[in-house]
């Protein structure tokens, strides 16, 4: 059932959560704009067949549609991307010395929110009772493949962090 | 060897407290008389201590100093010998008091740096080296209980503040945060303070324009103002509320407050001034309705209203 904004968060988890996402979305738009003034990577379309030899996966957030929402799926899917991404970031560690500052922040911010709504979770009662593992994460080979694949994560992270914010946007009401 | 001083009840004792010390001069120590004197000098002034004779031969000397009023002094034993005073040894004496209790801890968060900076007051001299460590938990709830542990964060010598860096931090979870100060006479630890980092963020001024007139901005009417104001960039991603102030350049007006102004707008028509008038107006936020600090006030803007 779609469940309005009737709903047992905290507002102010909600306002944090609508922060946080907009602090990585000003993160990720960062490591994005450096990847193309530093190594002309600045069109992920671009990168789109390099993804599927790379097999960068991609976090489904079906539970979180607005149409079909399900607040404890949805929270789940939402850790579960984050925690994704986490694993993402930390494999393109070495990615280059000029980006490793952003990445790093990028990931600390990401592992924060990813916290915030574990946390969240388990006031509800809601948090399976194992944290999730990180599954088998791309191998990247070359500097190359890890510079692109920090644009597809970044661009891929920026898709995933607006439904997020759509949903978050709508829990949090008016 | 001739003598030595052989105890001391402290190289750091407390400052005002009593000091003993004993020197002993050898019998095998040549050239000297049984009943050779031994003298002590603190500082510049000589004392005669307690002197009396082991079953060995030895001769010993006991000085207790009622209280020590000096942070650092040189205690010396000396012994008469012919018409001249001979130094045996010499002590260095210190004294001071153990670490007061620090307080006024307060902590900002850094957007520029990234960093948590924590600062307090160390309380009075206590005339000894005396560190200071800044020891910090992540935790889960009101800081009862330790989540993630944080290494001790060392100021540089002397600083009263220190910095936590990012990567140790969780910007939405609970710090607890104290200071432990420690010399050689004692430890002493300061109240703990319990904090959210995004909860203690420092905002930088935002940026106040004037809006000259454009094909999209109309002149202002007579006796109003157009200005636009960008909020300090880091910071972007905050909702945030802001207010203005402003008075006439001339006089002695106090400032009259705009508030609230939601950063959002960006754009603002101030009326009700006085026409053909320089003002000066100046813009702070805050971080809101999230808990945050407000940023200082903005270096000013001048602006004049319209003539009538």
């Amino acid at each position: 059932t779609a469940l309005g904004p009737a709903h047992n968060l905290p507002q102010s988890f909600l306002l944090k959560c609508l922060e946080q996402v907009r602090k990585i979305q000003a993160d990720g738009t960062e490591l994005q704009e450096r990847l193309c003034a530093t190594h002309k990577l600045c069109h992920p379309e671009e990168l789109v067949l390099l993804g599927h030899s790379l097999g960068i996966p991609q976090a489904p957030l079906s539970s979180c549609s607005s149409q079909a929402l399900q607040l404890t799926g949805c929270l789940g899917q939402l850790h579960s991307g984050l925690f994704l991404y986490q694993g993402l970031l930390r494999a393109l560690a070495g990615v280059s010395s000029e980006l490793a500052s952003t990445v790093d922040l990028l990931q600390l911010d990401v592992k924060d929110f990813t916290t915030n709504i574990w946390q969240q979770m388990e006031d509800l009662g809601v948090a399976p009772a194992m944290q999730p593992t990180q599954g088998t994460m791309p191998a990247f080979t070359s500097a190359f493949q890890r510079r692109a694949g920090g644009v597809l994560v970044a661009s891929n992270l920026q898709s995933f962090l607006e439904r997020a914010y759509r949903v978050l946007r709508y829990l949090a009401g008016p | 060897e001739c003598g030595r001083i052989i105890s001391l009840s402290g190289p750091v004792i407390r400052l005002g407290d009593p000091i003993t010390a004993s020197c002993i001069v050898n019998h095998t120590c040549s050239h000297v008389g049984p009943k050779s004197e031994i003298l002590w000098k603190l500082g510049t002034e000589f004392q005669a201590g307690k002197q009396h004779s082991l079953p060995d031969g030895t001769q010993e000397s006991t000085i207790t100093l009622p209280h020590l009023n000096h942070s650092w002094a040189l205690l010396a034993c000396y012994l008469r010998w012919g018409d001249s005073l001979q130094i045996l040894d010499q002590a260095e004496l210190q004294a001071g008091y153990p670490p007061a209790i620090p307080y006024n801890l307060t902590c900002l968060m850094n957007l520029t740096t990234n960093n948590l900076t924590c600062q307090w007051e160390p309380g009075p001299s206590t005339h000894l080296s005396t560190n200071f460590t800044l020891k910090s938990f992540v935790s889960w709830d009101n800081c009862q209980t330790q989540k993630d542990s944080i290494p001790d964060c060392m100021p540089e010598d002397g600083q009263n503040h220190c910095s936590i860096p990012r990567k140790h931090l969780q910007l939405y979870q609970n710090v607890g945060v104290w200071v432990e100060a420690e010399n050689v006479l004692g430890t002493s630890v300061s109240p703990q303070l319990c904090l959210i980092p995004s909860d203690v963020v420092k905002l930088e001024p935002p940026t106040l324009w004037g809006l000259d007139p454009s094909p999209e901005v109309t002149p202002p009417q007579p006796g109003c103002l157009k200005l636009r104001w960008e909020s300090w960039r880091p910071s972007l991603y905050m909702d945030q509320k802001c207010e203005l102030r402003h008075r006439p350049q001339l006089g002695e007006a106090s400032w009259a407050l705009v508030s609230p102004l939601r950063p959002k707008t960006f754009q603002h028509e101030l009326c009700g001034l006085l026409p053909s008038t320089a003002y000066t107006l100046q813009m702070r936020c805050m971080r809101w309705p999230l808990p945050g600090h407000w940023s200082d006030w903005s270096p000013s803007l001048e602006l004049t209203t319209a003539q009538r």
